[in-house]
């Protein structure tokens, strides 16, 4: 057989290198090749094919048909906010939207300052409003279709015309912000945290401040979201410290991390929370006892930072010895070096881990209701089903998989985000 | 025998190289890692702007002896001199001798997360604390000297094993350091990628660095060194000029290294 020819017969020059043939299936083939390929394979395909069916039958028969979703339209507002003041509900309302503008806001200018490195690279100088991509919708669909979906749930289920309204225009106010943070120039968009974290504050100033409800009042998934904000955000310095103590050369600091990291983790969550409803308030002086909420804050805290920490030193492990060498050997004083060097790297390769464990800890917070607390869980186990025409009708499968779907919603967005944010950043790659 | 000769040579090498002052001292410098000696009785003496080589089997302690200079290992026994300032366990006073002396690793241990120009820039802000502009421009200085100015904003894990190595280099001059130290720089990369290496390397020597460079490169020694020093198990076996140590090396051991890799 002839050699190939890799020249233009014309120039001599090489041609370019063609990709290896592509080999398109017709469905047909591909179920044939795939789902029938073999005897066994026939087999299991059909069991499960079966098995699959009966599921998927009986649970769009329950959805759609014996459901008696009156429950969800009735207790919406409950299991959105618990037990809150309903004649303060314009708070909630107003917060809500300052919040979702300045994340909208936020995530665009992070997105803005991506393409500026991106910029960077390419060495282009472009900055003004020419050169930039169009704002991707499938993009955003792609990333975001849970959290529609839940909307659209919502807007479903809702009673009144003026609560559809109101998601429609968060709606399209979110994407209004988004759009002009990724617009905005380079100077500006640098601010993408500071002004995300200063609408989070804000919100929160409007629901607890100027005669507002504090948060012993929250309830339903505006108090699941508040406990799981909170204690990821206080989590995260507190598992950090305890790692870097638990390395620490001076005996009492790492003694004391052992001892917290190894003792909260031999014990359940659960527990924890019982200890903080009941026990807790005992460490204070009589006139300064937190609320529960507070209390079960500290808890999910204390109970998370451990686990953190056992990620965090995992981390740190697998930071290179050379890594450390080098940045003694420029003159870096251990704390530049742990803070500039080594966490940078340690923090990135444990993100999956981590952020994992805040999942768990947002799906965790729905122990509160064993203490007492009005989370969403609650509502849709306890309260819900036992309140009005609904009591003793047993409408729990309603109740708790739309409570089970809006968990999912937050957990697989939270997950979907992290991994968004590892490629990002080259984990496991550079 | 080989004691009093080992001495004699030694006691040249305090006088041999350099102008004025010596920039490092090593005087009677012992290291064990356990029960191994690692050096044994080391006697250096680097004089400003020397530019010396050492070379010899693995495990004769080249590299740890080098480590010692900045404290990446801890000395025993011995004095080690920097510069004229002796060093000690204090942390600050390490630090001191740390930010004159720069080192090049053989795993180049470039910061991952960190562009090229932030490698650079990181130790002279955070260490000799500059203003931001006039580090970017001191690490621009350093980039173009090794010639790949037009990385900066890339990160390492984009470049080639040769590129990341000079990013190594112009991260370690970007202190301006007064010695720079160099643990067998090429032995990690590919062959093509080694000139590259080795021509920053000798740029440096003549523009009057004080270097000590641990290599196999044979062809760099003898072209760029201005003394060659040859250890094996943990001491300092024979010193000399290039001429003397290729052409006329007088330890048995010399020589039979030599024989075995040239």
């Amino acid at each position: 057989m002839t050699q190939p020819v890799h020249a233009d017969v014309e120039t001599g020059a090489p041609l370019p290198e063609e990709p290896p043939p592509q080999v398109r299936l017709t469905p047909r083939q591909w179920m044939e090749q795939n789902l029938f390929g073999t005897w066994y394979d026939t087999v299991l395909t059909v069991v499960f094919g079966i098995g699959i069916g009966v599921v998927v039958f009986f649970g769009l028969r329950f959805i759609l048909v014996t459901a008696r979703w009156e429950i969800i339209r009735v207790g919406l507002t409950s299991l959105m906010v618990g037990l809150f003041p309903r004649p303060e509900l314009w708070r909630v309302w107003v917060a809500l939207f300052v919040i979702v503008l300045s994340i909208g806001f936020a995530v665009g200018g992070a997105r803005r300052m991506v393409l500026a490195e991106e910029e960077d690279e390419a060495g282009s100088e472009a900055e003004g409003l020419g050169l930039r991509p169009r704002v991707d919708l499938w993009d955003l669909w792609r990333r975001l279709w849970p959290v529609l979906t839940f909307l659209a749930v919502i807007l479903g289920f809702s009673e009144s015309l003026q609560t559809a309204l109101w998601l429609v225009l968060l709606l399209v106010g979110t994407y209004a912000t988004y759009y002009i943070g990724s617009r905005l120039p380079r100077s500006a968009a640098r601010y993408w945290l500071l002004a995300g974290l200063v609408g989070m504050v804000g919100a929160f100033g409007i629901v607890i401040w100027f005669g507002g409800v504090g948060w012993d009042q929250w309830g339903g998934l505006m108090l699941t979201l508040f406990l799981a904000v909170a204690a990821i955000l206080l989590s995260f310095p507190l598992g950090v410290g305890a790692a870097l103590g638990r390395r620490s050369s001076l005996p009492g600091i790492s003694l004391v991390s052992v001892a917290y990291i190894e003792l909260i983790r031999g014990v359940p969550l659960i527990t924890l929370l019982l200890t903080g409803q009941l026990m807790l308030g005992l460490f204070f002086p009589r006139d300064v006892v937190p609320g529960l909420v507070v209390r079960s804050i500290i808890m999910l805290t204390l109970f998370t930072g451990a686990y953190v920490a056992e990620i965090v030193r995992g981390g740190l492990q697998g930071v290179p010895q050379g890594q450390y060498e080098a940045a003694q050997a420029l003159g870096l004083s251990p704390t530049q070096m742990t803070r500039r060097i080594v966490l940078p790297q340690a923090l990135r390769n444990v993100i999956p881990a981590m952020v994992g464990q805040f999942i768990s800890l947002f799906k965790d917070t729905s122990l509160v209701s064993v203490i007492a607390l009005t989370d969403l869980l609650r509502v849709a186990r306890f309260q819900l089903p036992a309140q009005g025409d609904f009591a003793g009708q047993g409408l729990f499968a309603e109740t708790m998989l739309f409570a089970g779907f809006v968990y999912w919603v937050f957990a697989y967005t939270m997950s979907r985000e992290s991994q968004r944010l590892e490629r990002r950043l080259g984990v496991g790659e550079r | 025998m080989s004691d009093t000769s080992t001495r004699d040579l030694t006691s040249s090498a305090s006088q041999a190289g350099g102008t004025g002052a010596p920039m490092i001292t090593m005087e009677d410098v012992d290291k064990y890692f356990g029960d191994f000696q690692a050096l044994k009785d080391i006697d250096l003496v680097v004089g400003k702007q020397e530019v010396v080589v050492v070379i010899g089997p693995s495990g004769s302690g080249k590299s740890t002896m080098i480590r010692c200079i900045n404290r990446l290992e801890k000395h025993d026994q011995g004095r080690i001199v920097v510069d004229g300032v002796e060093m000690s366990d204090d942390l600050r006073n390490i630090q001191e001798i740390r930010r004159e002396v720069g080192m090049v690793f053989q795993s180049f241990n470039l910061f991952p997360h960190l562009t090229v120009l932030e490698n650079v820039t990181l130790a002279p802000r955070q260490v000799r604390r500059w203003p931001k502009a006039k580090c970017e421009e001191v690490a621009m200085e350093t980039l173009e000297r090794v010639r790949i100015p037009e990385q900066a904003p890339k990160y390492p894990a984009q470049l080639s094993g040769g590129q990341q190595q000079r990013v190594a280099i112009a991260r370690a001059l970007a202190m301006q350091p007064k010695v720079m130290l160099f643990d067998e720089p090429t032995s990690a990369l590919d062959p093509e990628m080694i000139k590259e290496v080795l021509d920053a390397m000798e740029e440096l020597a003549e523009s009057g660095m004080t270097m000590i460079v641990v290599t196999h490169e044979m062809g760099f020694a003898r072209a760029v060194a201005d003394r060659v020093v040859f250890m094996s198990d943990g001491q300092i076996v024979e010193v000399g000029t290039p001429e003397h140590f290729f052409t006329n090396p007088e330890e048995d051991r010399t020589k039979l290294f030599l024989s075995q890799i040239l």
